[in-house]
Formats: structure tokens, sequence, C-alpha cells
């Protein structure tokens, strides 16, 4: 056996795993800087499984979804995270509502919880039971971290992550949509984004801080 | 060509009035550009009717269905821009809350939501509805208060996380097809999708599976409860001719989307399963926002629980089904967004004479303001469905399928539903327009164009309520077949 073809079978039936400790550390993690970095490592993992897809089915379009990730949510994403975090001279504070130790018992919690939920659909469908179950786990830690975290920016996180979640159980269950239909996600990915740096910028302007739980005029 | 027209009309718009410095210019361009979507869209319109199916390449593509709320998106778009008109006076010059900013975005935002009608594809639709949101956030947060900033900051988040369990749905979908067989390549498009819909019954679990998360996914942009916590706050703090676009539009626009997943669920596993969750977020919508409607303290609030209501009636019509259901509700969404249009535009005015919207302190109006009070008085009669105003039809025939269709509970609990909601609205409407005037002397005067635009809309309601004009009830008829 060859090494590339080495290579991409362990990044198939490694990826999984590596994905949970991503998430089990995102829960860990107390600065919004290292949920960036995280964040985008959770991305390049994705990035090489689709490099290992797109070489075991011989498919360019997969290896230009490849691409698509490695620039958009490896490099351009977290790259302007890390500058509105910078520019905006605030806290790195996640400001969790629940403890770093509560916090990685929930997330394992809902791992397993995944691991339930998928079993019978990955029998059914005869799709891999560990990566579709990380599908759904990053569905789940996006919603958890975008209900504990308290920080605007960390609500950005917590639906990146979400989203990877939905990306990556495109990815197992059909090998990924049409090529024309994921660039215009990603698209609207990186404009969400940009939108939701620009409304940080405009909540720290307009209220002093950056604290979303405060946010709360309107109600009823 | 003629739907790429459709497209290249707005966003082409969008991009010349930002160069427009002057206010007058802006205003100017935009009254040009929107004449000139009216004619494509007409233009369209017509093709549709005689061609029954208009495609242009692989991704647009346009039928019965999509004709009609083509024709509700021209209709809304030509009122908000003459309304604009006189409205834009209070857009302070920000760096981004200028009237070029307002156009642009304006256009943009209707770009997007026609980009949704003609979608050919399922994954082309959903990534459209997210564009909406996007292109709308930045109006809904455009006057930059704390409240605006808020609202807005609410809408992108609530919105985005719904609409990203659509896309799961339609993912799940997208499996359900390929795994039955359908060719990957061309699994998304909805009239491929139509076609091998009964072949799709095989996957029966994936595809309620699909639904349920499509229905959670779109009905967050429609505002079904309980979904709908950023549709009060979105409303009541954009401009209010976004405020009109976003409930008059917008809502429709998720409302179609819906009713493309739900024909093809219907068509694949029966219509018993997807039709029980519309009726079951239907009751939903309707029960608690009729009565938080109750409660409410600001005007623009109470309209956008009343779209609620209103998105919740027209769930309910088309989860009873049958003909004259799903008639009703299409009719329902194209009345409705007429008469709330004019609630948000006579809203307007009441924000421009009196400088609030809390219902406790606007006294005296029919004194003082009485075109302004006449609009309001029509339009809360009208969206509480009296006759002879147009929404009294549309309800009428969804109650009388829910009768036909013996769905009692239903029918019981809608007409309950109307009571509360007529008696919210006497109650909170007849307040503000008795009693003596106590806040100081009118602020702006109204302009005749805004009088002219809730003119047209109570001629559309009153007309409407008591004969539906053959071409248009022709064009109902053919968004129907399609629904079939």
């Amino acid at each position: 056996m060859g090494l590339i073809e080495f290579a991409a079978a362990k990044a198939l039936a490694s990826s999984a795993v590596f994905l949970f400790i991503t998430l089990l550390m995102m829960a860990a993690a107390k600065r919004i800087s290292t949920c960036i970095i995280l964040f985008s490592t959770q991305s390049a993992i994705m990035a090489a499984e689709i490099l290992a897809l797109a070489y075991a089915g011989k498919s360019a379009e997969a290896y230009a979804v490849a691409a698509l990730v490695i620039v958009v949510k490896v490099v351009a994403i977290p790259y302007a995270l890390f500058r509105i975090v910078k520019d905006l001279k605030a806290s790195q504070d996640v400001a969790s509502s629940t403890t770093g130790a509560q916090s990685v018992f929930i997330m394992a919690g809902l791992i397993l919880l995944s691991f339930h939920v998928v079993v019978p659909y990955a029998k059914t469908l005869r799709l891999d039971e560990d990566l579709l179950a990380a599908a759904v786990a990053l569905l789940l830690a996006g919603a958890f971290l975008m209900v504990s975290r308290k920080k605007a920016l960390m609500q950005v996180i917590g639906l990146l992550v979400l989203e990877n979640g939905i990306f990556l159980a495109a990815l197992t269950t059909t090998y990924g949509m049409p090529l024309v239909i994921e660039i215009g996600i990603f698209f609207d990915l990186l404009m969400g984004v940009f939108l939701m740096g620009l409304f940080v910028f405009r909540i720290r302007d307009t209220f002093e801080h950056l604290d979303v739980s405060k946010l709360r005029r309107l109600r009823g | 060509m003629t739907l790429l027209l459709l497209l290249l009309v707005p966003f082409c718009a969008a991009l010349i009035v930002l160069t427009c410095k002057e206010p007058e210019r802006a205003v100017r361009v935009a009254i040009a550009a929107g004449t000139l979507q009216m004619v494509a869209i007409a233009n369209a319109v017509w093709r549709i009717r005689s061609a029954g199916v208009v495609q242009f390449g692989r991704y647009l593509r346009a039928d019965g269905l999509t004709a009609f709320f083509l024709l509700n998106i021209a209709v809304i778009l030509a009122l908000v821009l003459v309304y604009s008109i006189g409205y834009l006076r209070h857009i302070p010059a920000g760096r981004f809350s200028s009237p070029r900013w307002f156009y642009s975005l304006t256009f943009l935002f209707t770009f997007t939501m026609i980009a949704v009608y003609l979608s050919a594809s399922l994954g082309m639709l959903w990534i459209c509805v997210e564009s909406t949101t996007l292109a709308s956030a930045l109006l809904v947060g455009f006057y930059n208060t704390k409240g605006a900033v808020e609202a807005g900051w609410k809408y992108l988040v609530v919105c985005t996380v719904g609409i990203a369990f659509a896309l799961f749905g339609t993912i799940a979908l997208y499996l359900a097809a390929v795994k039955s067989g359908v060719n990957p390549a061309s699994a998304l498009d909805w009239s491929v999708l139509m076609n091998a819909a009964p072949g799709l019954a095989a996957t029966r679990d994936l595809v309620k599976l699909s639904f349920v998360f499509v229905a959670v996914g779109y009905g967050t942009k429609i505002g079904f409860v309980p979904m709908h916590s950023w549709l009060p706050d979105a409303h009541a703090e954009a401009p209010t001719p976004i405020s009109a676009m976003l409930s008059a539009a917008l809502l429709n626009c998720a409302l179609y989307a819906l009713l493309r997943f739900d024909t093809i669920t219907s068509h694949a596993i029966g219509s018993a399963f997807s039709h029980t969750l519309l009726l079951i977020f239907g009751c939903l919508s309707i029960t608690v926002a009729a009565l938080l409607m109750v409660v409410q303290r600001d005007l623009k609030r109470l309209l956008a629980y009343s779209s609620i209501e209103h998105m919740g009636i027209v769930a309910l019509g088309i989860g009873i089904g049958g003909p004259l259901g799903i008639l009703g509700a299409l009719l329902h969404t194209f009345n409705h967004s007429i008469a709330k249009s004019l609630m948000f535009f006579t809203a307007g005015s009441v924000r421009e004479s009196f400088g609030t919207l809390r219902m406790r302190r606007i006294h005296g109006m029919a004194r003082s303001v009485p075109f302004t009070s006449a609009g309001l008085v029509v339009g809360a009669l009208a969206i509480a469905g009296m006759p002879p105003f147009a929404l009294f039809i549309s309800e009428f025939m969804i109650l009388t399928a829910a009768f036909t269709a013996s769905r009692y509970f239903i029918a019981i609990l809608l007409l309950l539903v109307l009571s509360v909601v007529f008696g919210a609205l006497l109650h909170h409407v007849q307040r503000m327009l008795a009693g003596k005037r106590t806040e100081e002397p009118a602020r702006l005067k109204p302009l005749p164009s805004q009088f002219a635009v809730m003119g047209i809309c109570t001629t559309y309601l009153i007309v409407f309520g008591i004969c539906i004009p053959r071409v248009f009830a022709n064009l109902l008829q053919r968004a129907l077949v399609v629904l079939q």
C-alpha cells in the first residue's frame, strides 16, 4: 500500500475521533481565540476527510469542495474572526454560563446521545456510523455553544460549528451536494459571518459591551 | 431570458442607486428601477400564463405558483417604493444610513426574494432564502439605535440557525431521492422531485425526517410559534416600509419554500403527515399570537403578532387541504400582504404625526389626523376579517374547508381566535382614536403619495372583498393546479 492510500484510509477511519476531540476541547476552552483555532482545526480535519473521499472516489468535484473548505473555513473565516477579536480590544473570556468541567461533561453526553440517535439510521442506510454520529454531535455542540456562551462572537462560532455538522452530514450521507449548491452555501456562510461581524461592532458601539445575555430590551 | 431580466433589474438597481449621493436622485433612480421591475414582472407573469412553465437554463424555473407570488411581490414593491418617498425624510445621514443605502439594500432584498421564487432547485432555494436574511438584516438594524441593533442581531442569528435546520432537511430529502434512484445531479430540482415523488415512498422515514426539519427551518422564517421570537422585534424596529416588506413579502417567500416541500412530501408519502404538522404549527401560532396581541403596547409589535396569526391561518388552510382550503390559503397570503402593508403604512404616518408608537400615549387620532385614522380603521377591520373586506372571503373559505373536512376542533379554535383578535384590535384602535390629543402638534405632515398608497390598499381590500376579478381568479387557479 502506498503512502497516499495509507493516509487516506487513516483520515477516513480516524477523522470522527479527532472531531470529537476538538468538540471536547472547545467545551473546555476559556478564551475566544482558542475556540477560533479549534474551529479552524475542525474544518481542517473535515478537509482532510474530503480529500480522502475525493481520492477514494476519484471525483474532481470533491477536490474542489476540499479546496473551498480550506480557503473559506480553515483560513478566511478564522482570519476574519481573529481580526474582529483584535479590533474589538475586548476581553477574551467566552463568558460561559456553565463551568469548564460541566461543559465538558455536557459535551460528552451530547456525543453519546448522537451515537444513540444515529444507530438505526446508519443501519438501514448502510452508512458509516462514526461519521454520522460526529455530524449530529457537531450540530448539537454548536447549538449548546450558542445557548451557553454569552459573548456575541461565541454565538457566531457556535453557528459555524453547527453548520460544520450539517456539512458533514451531507458529506457522509450523499458524498456532498452538487458543486454549484455547495459553492452557494459557502458564499452565504461567508456573507453571514461578515454581517455578524458587522453587527458585533455595532453591538459594541451602541451597548458598550458584547454580552448578548444583557440584550433584553425587546421582550414580549 | 424573461426570468433573468427579473433578477438583473433589481440587482443593477441596487448598484446604480448606491452611486447617487443626493437623496432626490436616489429616489428618482429607485422609482425608475421599480417601474422597470413592474414591467418585467408583468411580462414574466404573462409569459407563464400562456406557456405554463418557463425555464431558463438549469437553475431558473417558473410556473403558476411562481407567477402568483411574483405578482404579490410586484405589488408590495410598488407600494413600498411610493410610500418610501415620503418616509425617507426621517433617515438621518449616517455612514450606512442614508437614502441610497436604504434603496440599495431594499433592491438587494427584492432581488433575493425574487430569486427564491425563480429557483429551480431546492438547494438554490435554500441559498436564496438564506440570502434574504442576510440582505434584510442590515435593513432591520438600519436606524442603529439600541433596539434596532438588538433586533437585527436577533434576526440574523435566529433565522440563520433556523434556516440551517432547513438545509439539513433539504439534504435528507436529497439523500432520499438519491437512494431511490434519482440521478444525483438533478435530485434537487423540484420538477424532477415532483415526478419522482411516488418512488420516494420506499424511504418513508427519511422523507418524514426531512419535512420535520424543513418545517422547523422555513417555519422559523415564516414566524410559526414557537420559532417566532425574531419576528416582533424585527418588524417593530425596522423602518416602516421595510416592516411592510418583511410582513407582506418575506413571510410569503418563506411560505412558498415550505409549500414546495409540502407538495413533494404529500406526493411521496401522502399528505397526512405533513399536513398534520402544519395544522399543529398553525393552531399554536394563531392561539399564542392572538393572546399576545391583547397585551401589546407598541402598534408595530401588535401588527407583527397579527402577522404571526395570519401565517398561522394560512398554515391551517394548507393543512386542512382540499381545493378550497389551499385556494383560501393562497388568497389569504395575498390579501394579508395588502392589508398588512396598509396597516404598517398607517403606523408609519402615526409615528410621523405623534412621534411615538406607544399606543397608550396616542389619543385623539380621529380628530387630529382623520385620513390616517380612516386607514387605520379600514386596516384593523380588514385584518380582523370583517366583511366587506377581502380577508373575510379567504378566512371564510378556510373555515368552510375546515367544516366540510369535519375538522371541528380547528374550525372552532379559529373562530375563537378570530373573535379574540377582533376584540384586541378594537380595544387598541378605539383607545387611539378617541379622546383629546395630549401630545404636541404634528411634527411632520404625511405626503399625498403616502395617502395615495393607503387609498390603493383600501380600494383593493374592498374590491376583492366584493368580487375577485377574473384575471386574478385565473392566476389563482393556475397556482392551485401546481399544488395538487
